[in-house]
């Protein structure tokens, strides 16, 4: 089977969520690591988190945005390649990014027709 | 692909240093912003360095990222600050301007300034431990009351003693002088003593847990013991005593989580490394004029740990350590341990001569401990009745499973009287 590249897009609720402690932190690095090499080789492209208070371009010009007030914001991003979607969701879902409560990853292939 | 491993507890540690690092360059006042910085430093550590892999000096990059967010923090305020207060002179304060607060010759450590810090007698005993526990161990709250047994709650507002009263009273640079820091010697000895005992006494299920604290407290007092301002008889003994109960913990429970009675542990597991370390800052406790309570406890636990057997313990040694104890700290709780020990050296009518006419402070009457060396002693003087009366009340009382297991072992619950 053809391998297909998927667009995961991690969200997460402002203020959702106590903050983690620094043993918590470590034992996140320790599994986020052990993630990464279990899925190497399916991970194109790590990604990363994105930056608060980016800016919205339309023809018009470009204003501020997204705001923090949002109910939920975009976190961070990565390309993962896979076989189907249920194999994409299978290496999202032990993912880091739908660790922390009120976290989500939306998946979505991307389309080379 | 290499996964880049940290050493253990490196984020813990990384935070008590870095908090303490910054709130010396800052002033303690700051303490909150600091720990706040501190904390999104660790953050980014985490999401920065599970991409781009470790930088060459981990410390080093936490320290550049906590500074910067703190001066932003800081200088913010000022900024705050002079628009309501119109151009008023006074400065907050930021790292760059800061007073330094160590100067030529005083404690440099600034893990070990923390440490004497947070250890001021205006702040309540209780608020200091949990004080300590999140600024130098770098434990979150939950992970603090669970140590503690308490609520959250409580340990927000313990820790919001001491840090309101370090914002009102911020030690100045000259207040922590020589002298000072001297005064302070025993309260810190004392908090290292209770943060220890929190571990090595908790009846928390989870080994690992205790061991955590009691390892927390070895650290902070081998930093005190490296520093001629903690290298006093006392702080030395503190430390022989936590090695040598150290080195026997975990021999205190069998394969499956249950408590073994000193009687009945296997003394090939204890670490004779650690003995071996203990009786070395024994030996050092003891050039000195100075006994202190922590050098009888160390006393009782270095003849447990010499003992090749419990039956050939030196008990006449133990009740003399006993006996000082009481004389220097007293307390209830001493009492009766010399009782049990008079009981293993001249038999338990003897034992029980210690106890004869004692009335126990309520805290001790109602707690298993006494009623369970209570029933203990009558078995073996064959009084059967009293021992009963005395073993069901224990049995009552005993705090948890693991408890009430050694209790019914050791006063045979169930078994012949």
């Amino acid at each position: 089977m053809p391998k297909r590249n998927y667009l995961c897009i991690q969200r997460s609720q402002p203020g959702k969520g106590e903050k983690p402690s620094p043993a918590q932190m470590q034992e996140m690095y320790a599994k986020f690591n052990a993630w990464k090499q279990k899925f190497q080789e399916k991970i194109v492209d790590m990604g990363g988190k994105l930056k608060g208070g980016g800016k919205i371009v339309t023809s018009e010009g470009a204003t501020d945005g997204p705001f923090v007030e949002a109910k939920e914001v975009i976190g961070g991003y990565m390309i993962v390649s896979a076989e189907s979607m249920e194999e994409a969701i299978e290496v999202v879902r032990q993912s880091p990014g739908v660790w922390m409560p009120g976290s989500s990853v939306e998946v979505r292939e991307i389309s080379t027709s | 692909l290499t996964t880049p491993k940290l050493v253990e507890h490196f984020f813990r540690h990384e935070y008590g240093r870095l908090v303490a690092t910054l709130s010396r360059r800052a002033g303690v006042q700051y303490i909150r912003a600091v720990e706040d910085a501190v904390q999104s430093a660790l953050m980014s550590a985490l999401e920065t360095w599970t991409i781009a892999g470790l930088p060459d000096n981990p410390s080093a990059w936490l320290f550049r990222v906590a500074h910067n967010h703190l001066m932003g923090e800081l200088r913010q305020r000022t900024a705050r600050r002079r628009i309501l207060e119109q151009n008023a002179e006074e400065d907050i304060g930021t790292p760059e301007n800061a007073p330094e607060i160590f100067l030529a010759g005083e404690v440099r450590d600034d893990l070990l300034r923390m440490l004497f810090v947070c250890c001021d007698e205006a702040i309540p005993v209780e608020s200091q431990l949990v004080f300590a526990l999140k600024t130098l161990c770098g434990f979150g709250i939950r992970e603090i009351a669970l140590r503690l047994f308490t609520s959250e709650a409580n340990v927000y507002k313990r820790l919001g003693r001491a840090r309101s009263h370090l914002r009102k009273h911020p030690p100045r640079p000259d207040d922590l002088a020589g002298e000072q820091y001297a005064s302070r010697l025993p309260a810190v000895n004392t908090i290292l003593y209770l943060l220890f005992t929190e571990g090595y006494l908790s009846s928390h299920a989870e080994t690992a847990i205790r061991r955590e604290l009691c390892d927390e407290a070895i650290r902070l007092a081998a930093i005190l013991a490296e520093h001629p301002l903690g290298q006093a008889p006392e702080t030395f003994a503190l430390l022989a005593l936590m090695h040598l109960h150290a080195a026997r913990m975990t021999a205190r429970q069998d394969g499956s989580g249950g408590l073994l009675l000193l009687e009945e542990q296997n003394r090939e597991l204890w670490d004779r490394h650690g003995i071996q370390v203990g009786l070395e800052w024994l030996a050092k406790s003891a050039q000195g004029d100075s006994f202190s309570r922590y050098h009888a406890e160390a006393g009782i636990a270095a003849e447990h740990c010499l003992a090749p057997s419990f039956k050939d313990t030196r008990w006449e040694k133990v009740v003399e350590c006993y006996s000082l104890l009481e004389r220097i700290a007293p307390s209830a709780i001493h009492k009766l341990n010399r009782a049990v020990a008079v009981a293993e050296w001249q038999g338990p009518a003897a034992g029980l001569d210690v106890l004869d006419g004692f009335e126990p402070p309520t805290w001790l009457a109602g707690s298993y401990l006494w009623t369970a060396v209570l029933a203990d002693l009558h078995r073996r003087c064959g009084n059967a009745q009293t021992a009963k009366r005395y073993r069901d009340v224990a049995f009552e009382s005993a705090p948890t499973p693991a408890v009430k297991a050694v209790l019914q072992r050791r006063l045979r619950i169930g078994g012949p009287a």
